[in-house]
């Protein structure tokens, strides 16, 4: 039995429907990041699990129980805020051991996990400062004392790394890990950072406009994603999309593309090639795409090229190029590594081969 | 680089500096006098170094006359004011910060133009409601006690005319719009975040307005506490309108009693009072300025 369960939950704020029928199942110990664009309901959605959003219709199980109408106190959970929410008028001590002092907790034993906490967390010799003085990282950290102090069962992190700096970003991104680790709660991400729920999660659940685009492991959604817009949001820089046709398992672009496509398929038209950037190569023969831009970053170089339709698609070269902006080029598709996606935007998987089903289970 | 123009600047510098100074002097003149004439014995109405120093104005002030009643009935009256000003002003502010309520702009409005009403045009319908109040309160008083000396006492303490209750409300009342504004705009400014993260940490509601609110807040009580002591203990029609009695009497009716006697004015007597009457509001200030300046930060970031 998973020990954290949504089923169908749904949320109105009046006439609009945020979050449209949630199922998501979280096992114990797990990380599991709630990844999506802004607007898409994650907050809403982790701010319903913590009880500070009623529930419109459906049900929120933590260990089994229903806790729909349960208090945020009574569910056994902790929250990182985005803001932190510190509270400016204690000390980091106070701060952290503040729910302690509240279930009225002996003083001593506070004193004691307050200050196992902030060794935890590297905060011990700053435990007499107020937040005003500390720096972004050093409040962040407060505010994930406070949360393990009270060893909850589940820890919701709301956004907590969007306040930092790109370098502190990465670092707490690891201590974070470690954290999970040597704690072991289930912990539930929410950001929008894709980036982050690629390196963290165990699991990664994609919403979209309110519903879930796909569920699991951060390459699973790499390798094999459900839908266009999973494609799209998994991966830097984003999936190129190439309009076309299939016509005898061949893929026939608008803009004169011809890929031999290594499964079969049944022929369709308003259909989008899923390519990444790093599956594209520069063809120094053709000349139908404009390089309209050469990005070098040493290691890589993404080279943006446009079709005389305004088409555009990204292709990523290991190390330097010699291309250059004004070049034309030709390109060519890895077709191995390619999807295919309906005018609905949801992925075309392969026609299942008869005789390849019949060798497979002989 | 000020050396280039260090000249023509520090001269024009030099004229706005003395233009200054003598306008803050011409305006400090009547503060001085107040000063002088309070330890003058030979006080007049002119400025002058007094040749002597004495403390018998302040001495015939307690002594004489009932200066320290004065005091205690306007800090009593006052004080509990501000303090009832402040508890509402507190759940109102709260409220109207938080609420999403339609009717929340209408009512914030409504507060400011109550403001904008003079207080000497409501005499009249307010003094209607306050007599008619008292009468209720006395007739239960009356059914209370057959004791005409415990009804006596009772009546100074709860009547609305006459009494201390009806002038600490009706203070309360005028004071509350603006503090109510301020309580209202500075509980804005605290994040809601605050309170969620309490709820989280297991706080009950009261546990969240003792622990986290009220701390958070304190800059904002202290403005609308100030506010409301200031001009609480400025206000001179209302215990003008209201009271009656001697033993009631406040340190601006006794001031202005003082100055309308028929016999010569006395200046060392009404300065040393207008001295006293000053330091309330002086200390108030003092007070109030440790919170006024403490500002809260660092809490919260995004």
């Amino acid at each position: 039995m998973s020990q954290i369960e949504l089923i169908n939950i749904k949320k109105q704020f009046e006439n609009t429907e945020i979050v449209k029928g949630v199922d998501i199942h979280i096992e114990k110990g797990e990380f599991a990041v709630i990844v999506g664009p802004s607007g898409c309901g994650k907050s809403t959605l982790l701010r319903m699990i913590a009880g500070l959003e009623d529930i419109s219709s459906g049900e929120l199980k933590i260990g089994g129980q229903v806790v729909n109408h349960v208090s945020p106190d009574k569910r056994g959970i902790a929250m990182v805020f985005q803001s932190y929410a510190l509270y400016p008028h204690m000390t980091v001590a106070e701060n952290i051991g503040f729910a302690l002092s509240l279930q009225k907790v002996d003083k001593q034993e506070i004193k004691q996990r307050v200050k196992e906490a902030a060794e935890m967390l590297e905060l011990t010799a700053l435990l007499k400062r107020k937040p005003a003085e500390l720096s972004g990282g050093q409040r962040q950290r407060v505010a994930i004392g406070r949360a393990i102090v009270k060893r909850p069962q589940l820890i919701l992190f709301d956004e907590p790394l969007s306040n930092l700096d790109a370098k502190l970003r990465v670092q707490m991104r690891a201590e974070l890990m470690r954290l999970h680790r040597e704690f072991g709660s289930t912990v539930i991400y929410v950001t929008h950072d894709q980036v982050e729920a690629m390196t963290m999660a165990q699991k990664i659940i994609v919403l979209n406009q309110g519903k879930v685009a796909q569920v699991g492991k951060p390459m699973a959604l790499y390798q094999q994603p459900d839908n266009q817009f999973v494609a799209q949001f998994i991966g830097i820089p984003k999936m190129n999309l190439l309009p076309g046709a299939i016509k005898d398992n061949r893929f026939l672009g608008e803009c004169n593309q011809d890929v031999s496509l290594t499964q079969t398929y049944h022929n369709a038209t308003l259909v989008n090639l899923g390519i990444r950037p790093e599956h594209v190569n520069i063809d120094h023969q053709g000349n139908e795409w404009n390089v309209i831009l050469v990005e070098r970053l040493g290691v890589e170089t993404f080279i943006h090229v446009e079709a005389n339709n305004a088409q555009q698609v990204v292709v990523r070269l290991e190390g330097n190029t010699d291309v250059a902006e004004g070049q034309r080029v030709g390109l060519i598709i890895n077709p191995d590594v390619c999807f295919l996606f309906d005018e609905n935007g949801e992925r075309i998987h392969p026609k299942l081969d008869v005789l390849n089903v019949v060798q497979n289970s002989a | 680089m000020t050396h280039t123009h260090s000249l023509p600047e520090s001269a024009s510098n030099r004229k706005a500096y003395m233009t200054l100074i003598m306008i803050s002097f011409f305006c400090l003149i009547p503060f001085f006098w107040v000063l002088l004439a309070a330890f003058d014995p030979n006080a007049t109405q002119f400025l002058a170094i007094p040749k002597d120093v004495t403390v018998a104005h302040f001495w015939n002030l307690f002594a004489n006359e009932s200066g320290l009643r004065w005091i205690v009935n306007s800090v009593l009256i006052v004080g509990l004011a501000t303090l009832l000003t402040l508890i509402f002003a507190g759940f109102g502010g709260y409220a109207l910060s938080r609420t999403k309520a339609w009717w929340k702009r209408p009512l914030l409005y409504a507060i400011i133009l109550v403001r904008i009403v003079p207080p000497p045009a409501l005499i009249v319908p307010v003094y209607k409601v306050m007599l008619a109040l008292n009468d209720m309160v006395n007739s239960v008083i009356i059914s209370i006690t057959d004791n005409v000396e415990h009804q006596l006492v009772l009546s100074r303490i709860f009547s609305f005319v006459d009494g201390y209750l009806g002038l600490i409300l009706i203070h309360t009342a005028m004071q509350l719009p603006l503090a109510i504004w301020i309580m209202k705009t500075f509980f804005d400014a605290i994040p809601k975040d605050y309170e969620e993260a309490a709820a989280l940490d297991g706080a009950s509601q009261i546990q969240t307005v003792r622990h986290v609110l009220i701390p958070l807040a304190l800059p904002g009580f202290a403005a609308a506490g100030l506010f409301a002591f200031i001009n609480a203990w400025g206000d001179f029609l209302m215990p003008l309108m209201f009271t009656s009695s001697p033993e009631l009497q406040t340190l601006p009716l006794g001031m202005f009693r003082a100055f309308l006697r028929v016999d010569a004015i006395d200046y060392g007597f009404l300065t040393a009072l207008a001295v006293i009457y000053t330091l309330p509001a002086v200390i108030a200030f003092s007070f109030a300025r440790k919170f006024l300046t403490q500002t809260f930060s660092g809490g919260v970031k995004g």
